[in-house]
């Protein structure tokens, strides 16, 4: 029987840690314990041992390094959330095997995107009650952080408890030191033919759910700069859009890297096969080509005839203090472009190039949102203010490598305990 | 109820920057905390230069950017059309900050109380005063507003929260000016009801000729301005120096 036959190939080692695998948890554990110790230098003398600084008469930036991450970190998050939903609306079939990477990849990604906002406020435990207790809906920060991230985490949860009982309940016959949490995880499902039908209408169903809150939850993320009229190179229509495409985009990437190593690690040339890197390389030559639009409409619209406080830091951006950054990140996105372009066209495919491109696309994406947060700060003022100036502290840098350690981590500890790879054949009998 | 406002004539300013002084001392702001802030700028080069002075309180702004953004409700307009801050409330998420497009807005990086202008731990004032720290504190801060009950005065200049002008409503709230009125050597800022036309405020808004800062943004300030603002291409040229800031 066709599942059987996959099920029989699905554990990936669960359960069983090698060497290697172990020396590799406690590297990551000791970067997140460094984070850990960095913030709690933060937490006892405060955001002093960063480079934040006020705007005006201080000249600095009060958000820098740990926003930027933050949005690096959940457009993945909703990238994945996005590509979950397309793969199974649109039946791409070859991206099915992907499904719980990209819903684990998204959990990871949003919390730690979480703990990223977590690490910026001032009164983090004051800051958890009361966006509850006081919750504002009309402010953006709201919809990013109330809405976005916490829907997006619930229904990414559920989306991976409901999708991962099948696997569950199959891996929970036979026998093993995990069998108990199979059992857990399985319970109430019985894999009868109606059942089977009634999970394919819940996938659908969420997958639309998914598709929905990841474009408004990266439209949201836009908002708390877009809507801003008052900070000059942050406002504008673009922003959303821009967010959304970004967001895919580095989800892709992302899932292409996570993919290529899985595939290496795993041996599972079948699950990841080239056609389902041809998919991915494809869907982020379409992404990255309709950001440099974006970018390119964002160049022109800002450089043409803005305000002279808006022209101050396209200026910054474009020939000053940022321009480095800016020209490193816009040749990247082409680089990227041109990457996946080159193999689309001649129709052949290069594994080595597909995960370069990701890499590029990913240096590129953090770049880019560094510059989406900094330059509207320390330049983007409306009354004569000196220009400001920020330098991320080694807190922040050690913090942000902390919580990007924290999200490998998660992900191979899932790897350890459920079965990674979605079952392609499973999901193709899923209506039998 | 009163809806307050001010008036500052930059006709008379001469940039002094005293009112910066005295709301220093009636708020006990920390160091390169500007609740007002007074730009001392120049235009065009010599020989032509022209200086201006453009003293920056909270704008108090009706359509307040800062309000729309706040996540939890701590910064919020008042009745009587000030802009407070509930420090109890705010989580120092700095959204007001950079929603602001004035500047106005200080966040406490650090321990305010280590964030005084003097170094109270350095050895030779150690020596002086025996390690002891003074306990000065405006009482008035630490007490709830009398309109909504909530701390919203100086009072807790906390680590980790965001803190701005408040227009001495502690003061306010007495009947009395705010300190940078009170202390203002040529009477340039005037404070008082704009609602009331019989207020020297009304008064001084009606008989001049005056301007809001960045009023094309609709941020509706309550601040008015008598004379000319600074121009384009206005530049700062003498900062306030701290210890954060550098120059001291």
């Amino acid at each position: 029987m066709a599942t059987s036959t996959r099920i029989d190939s699905t554990p990936f080692g669960m359960g069983k840690a090698s060497t290697g695998w172990f020396i590799i948890l406690v590297a990551l554990l000791a970067v997140v314990g460094a984070g850990a110790y960095a913030y709690s230098r933060q937490i006892v003398e405060g955001e002093i041992v960063t480079g934040l600084r006020d705007v005006g008469p201080a000249g600095g930036a009060p958000w820098g390094l740990y926003i930027a991450f933050e949005l690096w970190a959940v457009g993945i998050g909703f990238g994945a959330m996005m590509l979950i939903a397309a793969s199974r609306l649109f039946g791409w079939s070859h991206l099915v095997p992907l499904n719980r990477i990209l819903a684990v990849m998204a959990l990871a990604t949003l919390f730690i995107g979480g703990w990223s906002v977590i690490a910026d406020v001032g009164h983090p435990f004051r800051a958890v009650i009361n966006i509850i207790r006081y919750a504002r809906p009309m402010s953006p920060f709201f919809g990013t952080f109330t809405v976005g991230l916490v829907a997006a985490f619930a229904s990414m949860l559920v989306y991976l408890y409901l999708d991962g009982r099948r696997e569950a309940s199959i891996m929970a016959t036979r026998p093993g030191r995990l069998r108990g949490w199979f059992l857990l995880a399985s319970a109430g499902y019985k894999d009868s033919v109606a059942e089977r039908i009634r999970r394919q209408r819940t996938n659908t169903v969420m997958a639309v759910v998914l598709g929905i809150i990841g474009v408004f939850a990266a439209s949201t993320s836009a908002f708390v700069f877009g809507v801003q009229q008052g900070r000059p190179g942050w406002f504008g229509a673009l922003q959303a859009p821009g967010f959304v495409i970004l967001a895919g985009a580095t989800g892709v990437a992302a899932t292409i890297l996570v993919a290529a190593l899985l595939r290496a690690e795993l041996g599972d040339r079948e699950s990841f096969g080239p056609k389902m890197f041809k998919w991915l390389n494809n869907i982020l030559l379409g992404l990255t080509l309709m950001y440099i639009y974006i970018l390119l409409v964002e160049l022109v619209t800002s450089s043409y005839s803005s305000s002279a406080h808006a022209e101050r830091v396209t200026d910054a951006i474009i020939r000053g203090e940022y321009a480095w950054m800016f020209w490193l990140s816009s040749g990247l996105f082409l680089l990227t472009a041109a990457l996946t372009a080159v193999q689309a066209i001649a129709g052949r495919y290069n594994l080595r190039y597909i995960v370069l491109a990701a890499v590029i696309l990913n240096v590129a994406a953090i770049l880019k949102r560094y510059l989406i947060v900094v330059p509207g700060l320390t330049v983007g003022r409306l009354l004569p203010y000196p220009e400001g100036s920020y330098n991320p502290t080694w807190v922040e840098y050690l913090v942000v490598i902390g919580l990007a350690a924290l999200a490998i981590v998660f992900f191979m500890v899932f790897m350890k305990v459920f079965p990674i790879v979605s079952s392609q054949n499973g999901q193709e009998s899923e209506g039998e | 109820m009163p809806k307050y406002g001010m008036v500052i004539d930059l006709e008379k300013c001469v940039g002094c920057r005293a009112c910066m002084v005295a709301c220093k001392v009636e708020n006990n702001t920390p160091e390169a905390n500007y609740w007002m802030y007074v730009f001392r700028t120049e235009e065009r080069e010599y020989p032509d230069t022209k200086v201006t002075f453009l003293p920056r309180p909270c704008q108090h702004c009706d359509n307040a950017p800062c309000v729309k953004v706040c996540p939890v409700g701590a910064r919020f307009k008042r009745e009587d059309g000030l802009v407070a801050t509930d420090w109890e409330r705010c989580i120092g998420c700095r959204y007001c900050e950079v929603a602001c497009p004035y500047g106005v807005n200080s966040f406490n990086y650090a321990d305010p109380k280590k964030n005084q202008y003097l170094d109270w731990s350095d050895a030779d004032i150690e020596s002086a005063t025996g390690g002891a720290v003074p306990g000065y504190a405006n009482p008035d801060l630490d007490r709830k507003s009398q309109l909504e009950g909530r701390k919203i005065a100086g009072s807790n200049h906390t680590k980790g929260v965001v803190e701005k002008c408040t227009f001495c409503v502690q003061k306010v709230e007495k009947g009395q000016n705010p300190a940078c009125a009170e202390t203002c050597p040529v009477f340039a800022i005037t404070f008082g009801d704009l609602d009331d036309p019989e207020s020297a405020a009304s008064r001084k808004l009606k008989a001049s000729k005056t301007f809001q800062l960045l009023d094309d943004w609709n941020t509706k300030p309550r601040v008015h301005y008598v004379g000319t603002p600074p121009g384009e291409g206005a530049r700062e040229i003498e900062r306030p120096k701290t210890r954060q800031t550098g120059g001291v």
